[in-house]
């Protein structure tokens, strides 16, 4: 298991020189249609870093590739100093078992009660001591504000609980790295709010790395550090929020400013 | 008289700094109304282990009547402290009250009877939106009827008739050792020509097919339910009897029949090939055996049987793929629960057609009927 994180309340900054992960140069198929074309970036330890782009743009197969479940055609992907493309069933088990995966559907078991989802991963990779499995539990449900639903079943929960659980259960051996799909997808306003406030703070508080995919302004606007953006496969931006607010790249622009496509075109007349 | 206890937990609270923390704790020698208190004021940082650990001192202390209170942690710790507080509370572990045995018996009996009720209601719904509202201009999804006849019954055939013949080859086996000693083994084929028109064929048919079909049946709604689609063709105004129901009930209404009839030559198939192949009789000799302990009440009884195991197979399972909750460990719940009633039913019709049989016709001795 992962050697938990000190939690000290004082995030550190993150550095370009503190990647925890780099994606070099990745290229995938789905059949014959190229989804990543050339797409490459690093995340800094520490930092919450947001994919963005419209809907089809790549966004959740690039984040599945960085969880490994998905081979890429080529390029690499390299965490703690190994390529995750090249990792063999038990390398890549070992390495998926130092993140946390938060899935937009949440992913929860609904077999079991929510206390068991989270506390699944702590029994099932051992080295935990018995006695601390169902308090870490109980801890890690309070971390997300869900300590009263340890014994419900997930279909007693809405779907922002849903959520709130799975992340529960993703950070439930403290990875150092989080991945987040689409955490304010379906989510009402207030709701998702909360959800971003909670991930600003695990992230303050824990010092986790968030990477998360979505496409709602708001979200990426209150607790992105960086922003990495892709069109039809490739990365058309990199930067920070402010940066992307001012960046003359036109789909970019289109994506902040919420405009149809006519705007394109529009712009490309001018 | 209580005393106040003082712990000082060590500069990192990780897994190690816990565990002694919650060593040292386990060393005091504590009486019900003592108190610990936790210093902090040494901790630099902490991390969820630490707080689990934290957490188990505080649920070890509540059980021994101890209270455990901690203080002067700084910064990060602190705030870490207060995010974590509701797991740090000491709860009470809740026992569920067990139901007294007039309460169980209650609770069976209401839910016996809304279940029968809902079944009831989906039995007058079916048979309505199959039988009536067709004829009233109601609406029949005949390409799904046809599509039903097909999954169930095209798709089947092979199964049936590999489980008839292997049955018929068996039956046909063990009786003929059976009978070997009186030289009475040509009589081996009225048997099996009796057994599987008026039972096996019936029987193993609607077996095989409660276990494909009837399984299927009750997951393909489950999953429905659990996936909202349900909900969604109520939401349309459909209703969900004529939509899915009928066109099942009637697919297999009419499939299993002629399954069942399959099932009858490939059964006498199966007997025939033992007869022939190692008892050694002449297969004209075996055929004129058969044709002779044929007859056609038998036969009629076998289908008659065959029709209302169908109504049964697909009535349970769509009863039981309504009734899911509970996601995907329901679904199988269900599928298994359906396949079992479905078995337990079929067994209950075969007792009902042979008590009807035997009482009001006569028919417990081969022509008598």
């Amino acid at each position: 298991m992962n050697a938990p994180l000190s939690h000290t309340g004082k995030r550190t900054e993150p550095s370009d020189a503190d990647t925890i992960i780099e994606v070099r140069d990745l290229v995938t198929h789905y059949g014959e249609t190229k989804v990543l074309d050339g797409v490459s970036f690093s995340v800094r330890r520490g930092e919450v870093f947001t994919i963005i782009g419209g809907s089809g743009c790549g966004k959740t197969t690039l984040l599945k590739h960085m969880c490994g479940l998905l081979r890429p055609t080529s390029g690499s992907i390299i965490f703690q100093g190994r390529d995750v493309a090249a990792m063999d069933e038990e390398e890549l088990a070992g390495m998926q078992r130092q993140i946390g995966i938060a899935f937009q559907s949440s992913g929860l078991f609904n077999s079991m009660t929510v206390g068991d989802n989270v506390a699944m991963p702590l029994r099932e990779y051992g080295g935990m001591d018995p006695r601390l499995i169902e308090p870490l539990a109980r801890l890690k449900l309070s971390l997300v504000g869900l300590a009263h639903a340890y014994h419900y079943m997930p279909s007693d929960l809405s779907g922002g609980m849903k959520k709130r659980a799975g992340l529960a259960r993703a950070m439930a051996t403290d990875p150092e790295l989080v991945y987040f799909d689409e955490p304010s997808a379906g989510l009402d306003p207030i709701m998702a709010a909360g959800l971003d406030s909670l991930i600003l703070n695990l992230n303050r508080l824990l010092g986790t790395t968030f990477v998360i995919v979505t496409h709602e302004l708001d979200s990426i606007r209150l607790i992105a550090d960086r922003v990495l953006m892709l069109d039809r496969g490739r990365v058309i931006f990199l930067g920070t929020v402010e940066e992307a607010a001012c960046c003359g790249v036109d789909r970019v622009r289109q994506f902040f400013e919420r405009r149809p496509d006519e705007y394109i075109e529009q712009r490309a007349a001018e | 008289m209580s005393v106040r206890h003082t712990l000082t937990a060590g500069a990192i609270l990780d897994r190690q700094g816990g565990e002694a923390l919650h060593d040292a704790f386990a060393n005091i020698r504590l009486k019900r109304g003592d108190e610990v208190f936790i210093d902090l004021s040494s901790t630099e940082r902490m991390d969820s282990v630490g707080g689990a650990w934290l957490s188990r001192i505080v649920k070890e202390a509540f059980r021994h009547g101890v209270t455990v209170t901690w203080g002067h942690a700084g910064g990060g710790v602190a705030e870490f402290l207060e995010v974590i507080a509701p797991a740090l509370r000491p709860a009470p572990e809740k026992k569920r009250a067990e139901p007294g045995p007039l309460e169980a018996l209650g609770d069976v009996t209401i839910r016996f009877f809304t279940e029968a009720r809902e079944f009831g209601g989906l039995c007058v719904d079916a048979l309505y939106w199959t039988l009536i509202a067709p004829f009233e201009g109601r609406g029949f999804r005949f390409n799904e009827f046809l599509d039903e006849v097909y999954e169930m019954g095209v798709r089947a055939v092979r199964i049936v008739c590999l489980m008839n013949f292997l049955v018929g080859l068996i039956i046909a086996m063990l009786s003929a050792k059976q009978v070997e000693a009186f030289g009475l083994q040509i009589y081996v084929a009225n048997l099996i020509m009796i057994a599987f028109a008026r039972e096996l064929a019936a029987v193993m048919t609607a077996v095989v097919v409660s276990a494909r079909t009837g399984a299927a049946i009750a997951a393909e709604i489950a999953t429905m339910v659990v996936q909202e689609e349900i909900d969604a063709l109520r939401g349309m105004g459909i209703n969900t009897a004529q939509y899915l129901v009928a066109p099942k009930l009637l697919g297999l209404v009419v499939a299993l029949p002629c399954l069942t009839v399959l099932g009858m030559v490939f059964g006498v198939m199966g007997g025939a090939l033992w007869g022939i192949v190692v008892l050694g009789f002449r297969p004209s000799i075996w055929y004129q055996q058969t044709l002779g302990a044929a007859d056609m009440n038998d036969i009629i009884q076998g289908l008659l049987k065959s029709f209302f195991f169908a109504i049964a197979i697909a009535l349970i399972g769509c009863h039981n793929g309504f009734r899911v909750t509970g996601g995907s460990r329901g679904v199988g719940r269900m599928t298994t629960r359906a396949v079992v009633m479905d078995v337990f039913s079929l067994v209950l019709i075969d007792m009902v057609f042979a008590t009807f049989f035997y009482y009001i016709f006569k028919q417990g001795v081969p022509g008598q009927g």
